[in-house]
């Protein structure tokens, strides 16, 4: 090989793998959010029984490093035990059955102030005339870059 | 009198991937020139060796070490022919056709360029491999398979299935291109793999940059083009017989393959069939946020699948003309793992672990039928192509139903079904006005019909038109210094359909009441895109270092679903949304290649830098759907810069031993937008290869017995976007022993190979792996042995 075709395969390299190194960084957002209800006051905890006609505030806590923005709520049934919980307990289901008027509560609210940290709070009326049974109640946040964390409560609603 | 001095023709060299040559070979046939029979026991000189026809007329000369040599054939009954051959790269397929009577010869010339060649001259980054490079590296799929070409990577669906990437860019930004026609299916779905089958195929050109020019939008990122195989020999009849076994997924799998020649007619036919369990991964649980799925015996459940391909053509060739239509048809249905579809997790009453083979919900099938006719008249300096294409889509993808959200729970399996026609008219002429300038132009025409049904909505049925017309000359300033320059036009129409969900939404008015109603989620929209294409380019060839330079600018219509979607995707817990406003892609892009071969080493690097003005992006808002309570992901356009490239290195040790190494990375940042500063989805990181080839002695039955042992190592890649995880750097080996064995007396060697794929057991994970998401690992270790049996001499 030549002079000149060794220095410019050289630099060519160089410049490649520069390219590669030197970057301008710009501060990115990499932290998804935290979601729990591992605390005394959380409610409804994992197998959590509750009545109908009743009216609960759930509660959990999320924090962020930059900001959170948005939360939801899902409380659905599980009669055909579709999916379990990330709670790491194994609650007993009942048996499966077909849904006649399941309760479906599906709530989602914006935090206009996009607080680091934030306890939710959410009034859950339970009518009188729902099936009872097996259900989820399913939160997740997001933050600001669109980072979203999720968890998922197995409860029962009974008579 | 012109036809009296020669009759010959040479073409087609086959090897693109030329290593360090030192010295040449010449195959070739040599025919009467009346009857067009092979002829035995012709004597070919050359200027220091002789050979002599076989039964076929075939024959095989060297080695050469001239560029320029000239080599004599003389047979009792014939005339005498001399011949100048010069070398650029081994001759495959020189034919050459005696005259029975005593005409003199005076001179003969050698027309035509090794296809080696003429891929040196090009100023296109492309990069080739051939029958011998699929055979050697052949995996699970075909991707998966033409993933060791620098800077191709895969999105694996599982083991059986598999889509593009090239330097970092997929789904509907990389055109599969079969026999001249764009392979049309879903592309743009995370969960679809390429239904094309692997076998068969002979030559693969892959396009690392913006091709639109060539073939049309979408074509933005990159092209994979399985070229046509070669017309088989006169008067011959060839096959084989592939069959495969592996360990890993308890994998069979056959492929027949017949071709026969007449005089001017000629068949292919084909028929592939594979069938395979559950692929075992190196681990016991599977940990997906805070879910455990404990897995039975190693298995991923439920991502068994079988596939059964079929193909045949029928072709002529005379003189002046040369037609071929291609039949085919690939039918397959895969599993998905069982505990998680997407991100969703998901419990069932299905059984299963009763069974690694069964595949049960939540799966998907395929058929894709196509024909194709390819034809292409010669006439004077013109060579005209016109190549027409049909083919169908049907894919169906059924899971468990289940109530999601506000819909009830549905009476069957079938959660979205697409079904898709395209119609496709190539015409194209290649104008050799003189020696210098070839120039090529011609038209493309697509026309796609896109059906919807199930009971999931993801994106609305539409119709899409496409047209283009292209020009680009290449122009041969010195014998070894080339330009190209081209230009395109496309004019489109997307016809989006309307879809209404077939169950009712509470709908909240500003007045505080709530309705229930049946929500419109896409309205009929036609949209219409023009644009343009533009490439200039050019090559230098100095002795035994090629450098080429190219710029390009190509673009990409939107596609519908990143117009028109309205739907929830609940496996992915997303609310995708489209925009009808979106503009076309447009990108351009710098490539530079460089490439040097001396007596000890080969080095090509190929460098490039790309602009996208307005690449299209699924945005993951912060915002929940106000009635589904899914994040909302929306379409949006940003700016996007990417550079990066592929460097390769190559030794030849004690005439024996081949080292190779291999580089690739590709940088990307998108410059506007919500996500200004972040990559792009699905990055692939930086990663070497590393492999030693060893070539032993023949023995009495093992020819050409080799063994190689293979390195891949992979950096970490830290660069994600949402809702993306890091992956962590890898090493992976594999080993693989290849022989050929004379094993029937008659018939040509079989080739046997036995692979070890993942021979330390190594538990890694594949940043683009469509189950990474759901932490699944890659495939654990995995035994297979292939043999390939010729059923001719």
């Amino acid at each position: 090989m030549k002079l000149t075709q060794k220095i410019s395969f050289l630099a060519i390299t160089l410049f490649l793998f520069n390219a590669c190194s030197s970057d301008s960084d710009i501060d990115k957002d990499l932290e998804k959010p935290t979601l729990t209800i591992q605390f005394d006051e959380a409610f409804p905890k994992a197998c959590e029984q509750l009545q109908r006609g009743q009216t609960y505030t759930f509660k959990a806590k999320a924090t962020d490093n930059v900001g959170l923005v948005a939360y939801s709520i899902d409380v659905h049934h599980n009669f055909d035990h579709h999916t379990h919980d990330d709670q790491g307990v194994e609650c007993d289901l009942g048996p499966i059955k077909t849904p006649v008027n399941p309760f479906l509560f599906k709530k989602n609210f914006t935090l206009e102030q996009q607080p680091t940290a934030y306890e939710l709070s959410i009034t859950v009326e339970i009518p009188n005339n729902i099936d009872v049974g097996d259900y989820h109640c399913a939160y997740s946040i997001t933050d600001q870059t669109g980072w979203q964390t999720q968890t998922s409560i197995d409860i029962k609603i009974i008579e | 009198m012109l036809q009296k001095f020669l009759c010959l023709c040479a073409v087609f060299s086959m090897y693109a991937t030329a290593y360090t040559q030192n010295s040449f070979t010449l195959k070739g046939n040599v025919y009467n020139a009346k009857s067009l029979e092979p002829i035995m026991g012709v004597t070919i000189f050359g200027e220091q060796n002789m050979t002599i026809s076989s039964s076929e007329g075939s024959f095989v000369l060297g080695p050469f070490y001239k560029k320029n040599t000239s080599i004599r054939i003389s047979h009792i009954g014939y005339k005498t022919q001399d011949i100048t051959i010069n070398f650029s790269s081994s001759i495959e397929n020189l034919k050459i056709y005696l005259k029975e009577t005593t005409n003199s010869l005076k001179k003969v010339e050698l027309h035509g360029k090794s296809k080696n060649r003429l891929y040196e001259e090009s100023p296109l980054v492309t990069y080739n491999v051939d029958e011998d490079f699929l055979q050697k590296n052949r995996e699970n799929s075909l991707m998966q398979t033409l993933q060791n070409i620098p800077g191709v990577s895969t999105i694996n669906i599982g083991s059986g299935q598999s889509k593009p990437v090239i330097r970092g860019l997929g789904f509907n930004r990389v055109v599969v291109v079969q026999n001249g026609i764009k392979h049309e299916a879903q592309q743009w779905g995370s969960d679809h793999g390429l239904e094309i089958d692997q076998y068969g195929i002979e030559n693969v050109s892959v396009i690392k940059g913006p091709a639109s020019l060539l073939y049309g939008s979408d074509a933005i990122a990159g092209v994979v083009d399985i070229q046509p195989p070669k017309i088989p020999h006169i008067h011959s009849f060839t096959g084989n017989v592939n069959l495969l076994a592996e360990t890993n997924n308890d994998l069979l799998g056959i492929s027949t393959g017949v071709q026969s020649r007449k005089e001017h007619w000629f068949y292919r036919a084909r028929l592939t069939y594979r069938d395979y369990g559950d692929y075992k991964v190196p681990a016991d649980v599977i940990n997906y946020n805070n879910y455990v799925f404990q897995l039975s015996k190693n298995h991923l459940r439920n991502t068994a699948g079988r596939e059964a391909n079929a193909s045949f053509s029928l072709g002529y060739i005379a003189r002046h003309i040369k037609s071929e239509t291609f039949f085919s048809n690939v039918n397959a249905k895969n599993g998905f793992f069982a505990n998680a579809h997407g991100l969703e997790v998901r419990t069932s009453d299905i059984d299963y672990d009763r069974s690694n083979r069964d595949i049960d919900l939540p799966f998907h099938t395929v058929n894709h039928f196509k024909v194709l006719n390819n034809t292409s008249i010669q006439q004077g300096m013109h060579k005209i192509s016109i190549e027409l294409g049909y083919q169908h889509n049907h894919r169906e993808e059924h899971s468990e139903p289940v109530a999601h959200g506000y819909m009830p729970k549905p009476d069957n399996s079938k959660e979205r079904i697409f079904k898709k026609s395209t119609y496709a008219l190539n015409l194209r002429d290649e104008f050799k006005p003189n020696d210098r300038n070839k120039l090529i132009y011609g038209i493309n025409t697509e026309y796609q019909d896109n059906n919807i049904a199930g009971w999931g909505f993801l994106i609305p049925a539409y119709n899409r038109f496409t047209t283009g017309a292209f020009a680009y000359d290449h122009y041969e300033l010195t014998h070894d210094f080339h330009l190209m320059l081209g230009l395109r036009y496309d004019y489109g129409t997307i016809e989006t359909k309307e879809y209404v969900d077939w169950y009712e939404t509470p709908v909240h008015h500003g007045d505080g009441t709530t309705t229930n109603a049946y929500v419109q989620r896409a309205k009929n929209k036609t949209n219409k895109y023009g644009n343009y294409s533009a490439s200039i380019g050019a090559s230098y060839i100095a002795n035994n270092t090629k450098y080429k330079l190219n710029i390009g600018r190509s673009f990409r219509m939107p596609l519908a679903n990143e117009l028109a979607s309205d739907g929830k995707n609940y496996h992915m817990y997303r609310y995708e949304k489209g925009n009808l406003d979106l503009d076309p892609e447009s990108s351009y892009q710098i490539d530079v290649d460089f490439d040097h071969t001396n007596n000890l080493f080969r080095v090509c690097m190929s460098p490039f830098v790309n602009f996208f003005d307005n690449f299209i992006y699924l945005n993951p808002t912060a915002n929940y759907n106000n009635t589904e309570n899914l994040q909302t992901y929306e379409y949006t356009q940003a700016k996007v810069f990417r550079a990066g490239g592929e460097l390769q290195a190559s030794t030849t040790l004690f005439d024996k031993l081949t080292l190779d190494g291999t580089l690739e990375y590709v940088y990307s940042r998108q410059t506007s937008g919500p996500k200004k500063g972040f990559t792009l989805p699905f990055a692939p990181p930086l990663s070497g290869l590393i492999s030693a080839n060893y070539e032993f002695k023949n023995t009495r039955f093992f020819i050409k017995p080799q063994l190689t042992a293979t390195a891949k190592i992979v950096a970490a890649q830290k660069e994600i976007v949402p809702p993306e995880e890091i992956t962590n750097g890898y090493q992976v080996f594999h080993l693989s022993i290849q022989s050929d064995v004379q094993l029937f007396k008659n018939l040509a060697p079989v080739t046997i190979r036995l692979k070890l794929n993942n021979v330390l057991d190594t538990k890694y994970f594949n940043h683009t792996s469509f189950y990474r998401l759901i932490d699944v690992p890659e495939a654990g270790r995995n035994i297979s042995l292939s043999m390939t049996i010729p059923l001719n001499h």
